[in-house]
């Protein structure tokens, strides 16, 4: 079942390998705003994502003969977005990941159960939230990765990932909170 | 994973609020794969491979211009491949038109005995002009310059053997007298 899912669009994806340009507008059609979202809630701005999306696209389309079906295109296409946006923060000197360390905190303080906060509240929260925060928790949250993705996309260590990852919903429960 | 993440992980589609400008974006995006698709340059087109062709040129007139004035066809069809045959042509050629010549003017032979010495000497100066022209070829060619020298000893030995013949049967004629 898991490898049919890696092979969504493959017959799409096959003929942009040749280079095919409806094809390949096709699949841009078909993730698109996915892939903005996702820059949006990266980078923050309109601007800058609509650049990283275009620039992951070209990047996509022109290495696709090395896309081998590990993953879903999509999950391919999101990772170069991702990493895009992450070596784009780094090079504005915008941190990616929380100034704090906090890889000595041996307990995490417990944060009050929010499961009934309304979606909304929640996305004007993380729009609130400082930079560094905001990331690992839409990657964490959103972006559906784990930690120890979360720390090769940020090149930090696994718990390094889970001790920000802490602090950053930490933070977004006080804001929400005043909301 | 807690109640509040997995209430947001299962509603993260409500996070994909903004709408991209797919029209804009994916012009960008057609221009910049457009001007990437590998160009066909013709190859007269490039100046380094002009220059290169030129100089190719330049160096293929120049050889030829100069094996037509200073090489090996310049000094005629006398040139030799090496001094060393030029001397043994020399020597030889000598020999054996001399012999030859003795054989034209011998009294005793009749034309068709001259005829056929003649064809055969005729075919051994065709071997010799090939092996001349080999030899031009291959500066170095110990072996054609061996098979000129044979080419040679041959012509001598057929007018020796032929002289030889001549000598023999005058010998028979001038023995009979003498046989009871």
């Amino acid at each position: 079942m898991e490898t049919n899912i890696r092979f969504t669009h493959q017959a799409l994806v096959e003929k942009c390998k040749t280079g095919h340009s409806s094809s390949q507008y096709q699949l841009y059609a078909l993730y698109v705003d996915a892939m903005y979202n996702i820059g949006m809630r990266m980078l923050g701005n309109k601007e800058d994502a609509e650049d990283i999306v275009q620039d992951s696209f070209i990047d996509a389309f022109k290495n696709l003969p090395n896309f081998k079906y590990e993953s879903t295109f999509g999950a391919w296409l999101k990772r170069i977005v991702i990493n895009k946006s992450i070596n784009h923060l780094k090079a504005k000197r915008i941190a990616v990941v929380p100034m704090e360390q906090h890889e000595y905190h041996l307990h995490e303080e417990p944060i009050e159960d929010m499961v009934a906060v309304d979606i909304k509240k929640v996305k004007v929260g993380i729009e609130k939230l400082p930079s560094g925060y905001k990331q690992i928790l839409s990657l964490y949250l959103i972006e559906g990765y784990d930690h120890n993705e979360i720390g090769e996309i940020l090149e930090v260590s696994t718990s390094t990932s889970k001790s920000q990852y802490h602090r950053a919903k930490k933070k977004l429960a006080e804001i929400i909170k005043t909301l | 994973m807690d109640n509040f993440e997995k209430h947001i992980r299962e509603n993260a589609s409500a996070f994909d609020a903004h709408k991209a400008d797919r029209a804009k974006m994916w012009a960008n995006i057609a221009a910049e794969l457009k001007s990437d698709t590998p160009k066909v340059v013709p190859l007269w087109k490039s100046p380094l491979l002009r220059i290169a062709a030129g100089i190719v040129l330049f160096i293929g007139i120049a050889g030829f211009i100069g094996l037509s004035v200073f090489g090996p066809g310049a000094y005629g069809e006398t040139q030799y491949a090496s001094k060393e045959l030029l001397d043994i042509d020399m020597h030889y050629k000598g020999l054996v038109s001399y012999h030859v010549k003795l054989v034209e003017n011998h009294p005793k032979l009749s034309e068709a005995d001259k005829a056929e010495f003649l064809s055969f000497m005729d075919d051994l100066d065709a071997e010799y002009e090939q092996l001349r022209l080999e030899m031009q070829k291959n500066l170095d060619n110990e072996l054609v310059l061996e098979a000129i020298v044979a080419n040679y000893k041959k012509r001598i030995e057929l007018i020796e053997n032929l002289l030889k013949q001549i000598n023999d049967s005058k010998v028979q004629d001038d023995d009979y007298g003498y046989t009871l």
